[in-house]
């Protein structure tokens, strides 16, 4: 442990610019889970390319170190605590799964080593507000769900009953108790008619379809993902499901290209990271990566690939301005966390503003799935792109707590479905 | 609850055929070879893969759709021929009147070499083809939309179940498995070929596997993960219906289906451990299992 403690301060006094710089990045490489977190690698790999092509960062290449999440949280903090050990490796971009982000956090702060959690969603990360190495510039469950529910009401406003089909782990409960929570707030006469929570990495949804047309819900909301999502798409499509419910798809945007999903499914991508957004679609980079990512994978970004992509500039830009800060010098890891700290980074998607709880500011898009010419593929209509911290309670305050005193007038001050054009 | 009843009894054998075929080659491998072979699950895998493979090369190159029926059967009938004789021949084989413990540590190492094998070569994304159920349309029993084919997989468990019993009680073969299974050194003795005995056992077992694994693919996913969550199963079914039981893997297959539906339909938060609740509950009453004695030994 000492060994450790001691590598993992060298880089503060080393402030030589090394021969290459090292960033942790923990994803899901194999696994069900993988479905999700093979694109996140996949825009790593693409952006470090892009960034080495102009140089590296401050003229030092950058090269990934991947970490398989699948190997469950032991083995992720062990290599965590490995690669904090070397002095090359600077940054962790850490990680997928919540529960990962949640075993890092003390970690990261212990070894005070700067941690960007490229998809740490959930709200329970930051609560203390007392992290100075754990940063989440890409969102959160709060305003995530908040937006669902509020693009939901002004869409269906007519909704009385509500079935729910999340994941049997912390992302699915979390979010399930933050959705219900909301719709209390925002329209109390809702009634949730069904709650399922089928195991992580399912193949078969059969059961829970049955179940879940037999309570004659108005709505079918779900956090489901990767091949999870997918295969709950591909099974309940035929069944009618789509037909007989309005079918929320929090993680529907991942599946676009893969799964023919019909038009009017309210999806959204947690966050901004639409490639097809207006903001997107403006920022040359933007499409560049986009066509990049498709020449190379075979697909358009999704989601995941994107949020990687903000991360890893976000990484750049505190750099950039540690850098800046410093007279040129190579920054310690010190001066990297602090130049994080309150910073507003101009993304592929959007802006990401950190506030002084280390939390991130991010717009959440939503819209419903619709046919466009000379696509293959559905894309996202009709959509609502909601402020950052117009869905975010103040740093220190309880979200849930937080969600449950909005009020239906709250939903009035948001913006409309079909406004973000 | 009255209206739900219908599509409850449905769901329940819906899915305990699915549940059936993951676990009923590994009770006859057991049952023969006294193997407890956890690569089952794998294999169950492997035959999903290969299924979808067929299938969607049916798909792209625009033939018969209704060949991707075809395509299911002669996926599992491809992967027992492949992987039946080899992995006997070249690991099992090993394990033959040894402890338990090596026999799952070898297993287990077959295990991980084939889930390693399945990620190079289909890689991590999900797999999916339902041509077989678009083809067989769908129904509406109960107030609930049913694929057909699901209905279908109700009977081919039925079919498996007699065709078995016919098997081993009215052929050549099965009388051959049956001698082998009361006694080996006697059956050595009398003349029967048992290496080809069981060579012949473990390919079915691995064929079963693979129909298992083929079948679901037009209802589930194929994806890294599935073989670890169907052995698992497999061996719950298993003990509860008795090591070695093919009735008893049948009817436990129906108990471990009706425990998961009514968990879903009643008390969600249960999903996951049902099966294994009711292993638990059929355990404590019977330790062998509802088909399984400590000494005598029936197939």
């Amino acid at each position: 442990m000492l060994a450790i403690s001691i590598a993992a301060a060298m880089p503060a006094a080393a402030q030589e610019k090394p021969s290459s710089l090292g960033l942790g990045i923990f994803t899901f490489t194999s696994g069900p889970a993988a479905a999700y977190g093979m694109p996140g690698k996949n825009a790593a790999d693409l952006m470090i390319d892009e960034i080495n092509a102009k140089g590296g960062i401050g003229g030092v290449p950058v090269s990934a170190i991947y970490v398989d999440e699948a190997q469950g949280a032991q083995g992720v903090i062990a290599e965590y605590r490995r690669l904090a050990g070397e002095a090359r490796n600077q940054v962790m971009v850490a990680a997928l799964s919540s529960a990962n982000c949640l075993a890092l956090a003390p970690i990261a702060e212990q070894l005070e080593v700067p941690t960007v959690g490229w998809n740490c969603d959930t709200h329970q990360l930051l609560l203390d507000g007392k992290s100075k190495y754990m940063f989440r510039p890409s969102g959160n469950t709060v305003p995530e769900f908040v937006a669902y529910a509020a693009y939901l009401l002004e869409r269906k406003p007519d909704v009385k009953t509500v079935a729910i089909i999340n994941p049997d782990y912390a992302f699915g409960h979390d979010a399930a108790t933050i959705f219900k929570a909301a719709l209390k707030a925002l329209k109390p006469d809702i009634e949730v008619v069904a709650e399922l929570y089928p195991k992580l990495g399912s193949p078969n949804y059969q059961t829970e379809i049955s179940r879940l047309t037999t309570a004659h819900p108005d709505v079918v909301f779900s956090n489901l993902w990767g091949a999870d999502l997918e295969n709950f798409v591909r099974q309940a499509t035929p069944r009618g499901l789509f037909s007989s419910s309005q079918v929320v798809l929090a993680l529907g945007e991942t599946v676009l290209q893969r799964v023919p999903l019909p038009d009017g499914v309210i999806v959204g991508v947690l966050g901004d990271g639409w490639w097809m957004s207006p903001d997107a679609k403006a920022n040359v980079e933007t499409t560049k990566f986009a066509a990049a990512y498709k020449q190379r994978f075979g697909e358009y970004p999704v989601f995941p690939s994107i949020k990687m992509a903000n991360a890893l500039i976000y990484v750049k830009a505190a750099y950039q301005a540690a850098m800046q800060k410093n007279g040129g010098k190579w920054p310690t890891r010190a001066e990297i966390a602090e130049a994080m700290k309150g910073s507003s980074v101009a993304t592929l998607t959007g802006t990401t503003k950190t506030r002084a709880d280390n939390d991130g500011l991010v717009d959440q898009i939503v819209g419903v799935t619709m046919k466009t010419e000379g696509r293959s593929f559905p894309l996202i209509g009709e959509m609502a792109r909601y402020k950052g911290d117009s869905l975010m309670p103040a740093p220190g305050q309880d979200p849930i707590a937080w969600v449950s005193t909005l009020k239906p007038e709250f939903a009035k001050t948001l913006s409309k479905p079909g406004s973000y054009k | 609850m009255s209206n739900t009843i219908i599509p409850l009894l449905l769901d329940s054998l819906a899915s305990a055929a699915l549940i059936f075929f993951a676990a009923v080659g590994l009770t006859l491998v057991f049952s023969v070879l006294r193997v407890l072979n956890v690569a089952h699950g794998s294999l169950y895998s492997i035959g999903g893969y290969a299924a979808a493979s067929a299938c969607l090369f049916i798909a792209s190159k625009q033939l018969n759709p209704y060949l991707s029926f075809v395509a299911l059967l002669f996926s599992a009938v491809f992967v027992a021929a492949i992987f039946g004789p080899l992995i006997e021949r070249s690991l099992i084989r090993w394990t033959y009147g040894k402890s338990e413990a090596v026999q799952i540590l070898i297993t287990f190492g077959i295990f991980l070499i084939l889930e390693d094998l399945q990620r190079m070569i289909f890689g991590v994304q999900s797999f999916y083809e339902d041509t077989p159920t678009r083809l067989l349309g769908t129904s509406k029993i109960g107030g609930v939309v049913y694929l057909n084919y699901q209905i279908l997989l109700i009977g081919l468990a039925l079919l498996v179940v007699i065709g078995l019993r016919l098997l081993i009680n009215h052929t050549r073969l099965g009388r051959l498995i049956t001698a082998v299974v009361t006694d080996r050194e006697m059956a050595q003795a009398i003349g029967i070929d048992t290496n080809r005995i069981f060579i012949l056992a473990f390919s079915l077992g691995v064929f079963l596997a693979a129909l298992g694994g083929a079948l679901a693919t037009p209802t589930s996913g194929i994806a890294p993960g599935l073989g670890a969550d169907t052995m698992v199963l497999a061996f719950a079914v298993a003990a509860i219906g008795g090591l070695g039981q093919i009735e008893g893997a049948a009817v436990a297959s129906l108990i471990v289906g009706v425990a998961r539906v009514l968990a879903i339909y009643l008390a969600p938060s249960l999903d996951a451990v049902a099966p294994y609740a009711a292993m638990l509950a059929v355990l404590l009453i019977r330790p062998y299992g509802l088909f399984g004695s400590v000494t005598a030994r029936r197939i």
